[in-house]
């Protein structure tokens, strides 16, 4: 008789989701599905409202990603009022490059100490009510206590620049509302109310240091689990650099081959294309030259690490190095890099945001803010702290919102997270006569590895019920159940 | 004694602004009292935060029938885990803190019952029945006249 398992919900990931793994008679895979419940709604939801408020309406989308939301629409924003990033003023280029590495640093602390961590320490098939971010803080109380530190030193300086640690303001149209006072800088600096800068880089790199040495002792595990070729897609400078706040696109295919050569963001719409499933609310996009099928990149830290030529800072371009020494080549497509990789770009992220404190322009309060000419069409991308993160928005001669299109970073992950969970379904579930907790949690290891965030690749609004369909093997529903 | 108030909830789903509400009352008529924050929900850096206070009170909405609509209790550390990164409990996060800072406040839940939770909905009236009626409460506990102690002594030292 043919079985379905269902895993709900998909735990420590950002958001609400679910995998069906549909057995045959034999107990063989037939099919496997990871389905995003959360309802999508926030593309609709903003027509009609003037475009001043999208960046500050969008990053309603999350609490956990806002402040990149909110810098990807305001460099859209600045496109309606005829500034492109290069018009921005240095002092608000500055101040807003801050905020997106406050953020991605934080995030990638929090994914990596509350969300990845369990798994690494106890291992995946550990029980439970240990394999969490309680249990490291029992075990590990050093390493959980950096890891909230790490988390509130970025949110902190997130709150000092935009107001709020979630939803606050730094940019507005064409700039910035406020620079840095003299003595919020000295806070992050001095290291009296919390650990400084400083601190910040050498825990960064004790990080690393840390994942290096998991990966000489776990190197089969690693190199295996859940590793498939796939395209690889980010930002890069002109010189092939690392670039998260505003870089050309780029995509290689898994070989290293460049498939999309450095083009300019703003004509994302002339390479991508996105389709739809009925089992899904997450959309899946895809680079049209080479079609639905086989057009799907990773995005995020391993595809950053994969298709840069190096990072522009030099504890993580070591880093970088020392990692890509590691894997033996110069692309890796193994799912469980995906860790180390982020926390290189914690390190760079580090490294960042000590450049631009000990950087003047950010005290200085004149030329925050510019205006050109307007324009009806706006489209703003950064990397995200989970991948490529595009806004695009188009208004009226009133300057309302008539369309809106965002492709969130976890989509682009959407399809390599569901030949991750197929993976694991043929390689550890296939033919099993008992399936264990500790099986099923390593479907969810292999999508926590991309830190999808789903509220905002759905853009959910709310408290959404999740309703579970069983089918049996010729598609006849069986059961269902209701969660709210 | 030094006293934290964290209010829970969301001020744009009607009776989920409970806490929010409960805070901003506080903030209005008895400003410099307490110290005060407002969460959409409780995170695990939030251990951090309460390990510095000797006292924490947690307000919050809850679905829960309670007979007075609010109840004031004791709020003891358990090692329990919420599957999201970002939604924990008020025992939990006394359990961080006492693992990881080796500090435990002494700590008291307050949740006031709520009965509607849409988006844009005004708080109900019965739920703002509860709300001043566990305000009323507060004011007369000890939790409120030992940190208004407190005050009288900071004032007295300037």
């Amino acid at each position: 008789m043919s079985k379905t398992i269902t895993i709900d919900p998909v735990t420590r990931v950002e958001g609400h989701g679910r995998v069906t793994i549909h057995l045959d008679d034999q107990g063989n895979v037939d099919e496997s599905y990871f389905h995003i419940v959360e309802f999508r709604g926030f593309e609709r939801f903003i027509q009609g409202h003037p475009y001043w408020q999208a960046p500050n309406l969008v990053q309603r989308l999350c609490g956990i990603c806002p402040v990149s939301h909110h810098l990807a629409a305001a460099k859209a924003i600045d496109q309606l009022v005829g500034i492109d990033p290069t018009d921005l003023s240095p002092v608000a280029t500055k101040l807003r490059r801050l905020l997106h590495y406050a953020q991605i640093f934080q995030s990638h602390a929090l994914h990596f100490f509350y969300l990845a961590s369990p798994d690494l320490l106890f291992g995946v098939d550990a029980p439970p009510e240990k394999r969490n971010v309680v249990g490291v803080a029992v075990e590990n109380r050093d390493l959980a206590v950096k890891g909230i530190t790490m988390r509130k030193f970025g949110q902190e300086l997130i709150k000092a620049l935009a107001g709020k640690k979630i939803h606050g303001t730094l940019a507005v149209p064409g700039g910035v509302y406020k620079s840095l006072k003299p003595e919020e800088r000295e806070l992050f600096l001095n290291g009296k109310e919390f650990p400084s800068i400083d601190t910040m880089i050498k825990w960064s790199q004790e990080v690393v240091d840390f994942m290096k040495d998991y990966h000489n002792k776990n190197r089969d595990f690693l190199d295996t689990f859940a590793a498939f070729p796939s395209g690889h897609l980010g930002t890069v400078k002109t010189d092939g650099a690392l670039e998260l706040y505003d870089g050309k696109l780029r995509a290689i295919d898994s070989e290293g081959n460049i498939i999309l050569p450095d083009v300019e963001a703003d004509d994302y719409v002339q390479y991508f294309s996105e389709a739809v499933a009925k089992w899904s609310y997450m959309k899946f996009p895809y680079l049209k030259k080479i079609g639905r099928k086989k057009g799907w990149n990773r995005v995020g830290p391993l595809a950053r690490l994969n298709m840069c030529d190096y990072i522009p800072t030099p504890l993580a371009e070591k880093a970088r190095r020392e990692y890509f020494e590691f894997t033996g080549s110069s692309v890796n497509n193994c799912t469980m890099y995906s860790h180390w990789a982020r926390l290189i770009e914690t390190l760079h992220c580090a490294e960042m945001m000590k450049k631009l404190l000990l950087d003047p322009d950010i005290l200085n309060d004149e030329d925050l803010v510019r205006k050109g000419d307007e324009r009806q069409v706006g489209i703003g991308i950064i990397e995200a702290p989970r991948g490529t993160l595009t806004h695009h928005y188009e208004v009226d001669d009133k300057g309302k919102i008539v369309r809106c299109n965002l492709i969130v970073s976890t989509t682009h992950n959407n399809d390599a997270m569901n030949e991750a969970v197929k993976w694991v379904a043929d390689k550890v579930l296939s033919r099993q006569k008992t399936i264990t907790e500790g099986m099923l949690n390593q479907v969810e290891v292999a999508i926590r590895a991309y830190d999808p965030c789903l509220s905002c690749a759905t853009q959910a609004m709310g408290k959404m019920p999740l309703k579970v369909e069983l089918y049996d093997h010729d598609g006849t529903l069986i059961g269902e159940k209701l969660k709210n | 004694m030094r006293t934290l108030l964290i209010g829970i909830g969301n001020g744009s789903r009607g009776d989920d602004a409970l806490g929010w509400l409960f805070l901003k009352e506080i903030e209005e008529k008895d400003h410099g009292r307490f110290e005060l924050e407002y969460r959409y929900q409780l995170q695990v850096e939030d251990a951090d935060l309460i390990s510095k206070y000797e006292r924490v009170l947690f307000v919050d909405a809850t679905e829960e029938h309670l007979p007075d609509g609010f109840i004031i209790k004791k709020c003891e550390p358990a090692n329990s885990y919420f599957f999201s990164s970002h939604l924990q409990s008020p025992e939990t996060v006394l359990y961080l803190s006492k693992s990881l800072y080796h500090h435990t406040p002494e700590a008291f839940v307050l949740p006031i019952k709520g009965y509607k939770w849409e988006l844009g909905e005004p708080l109900s009236r019965k739920a703002n029945e509860h709300l001043k009626k566990a305000l009323g409460s507060f004011r007369t506990s000890v939790l409120y006249e030992e940190a208004k102690i407190n005050v009288t002594e900071k004032e007295e030292q300037f």
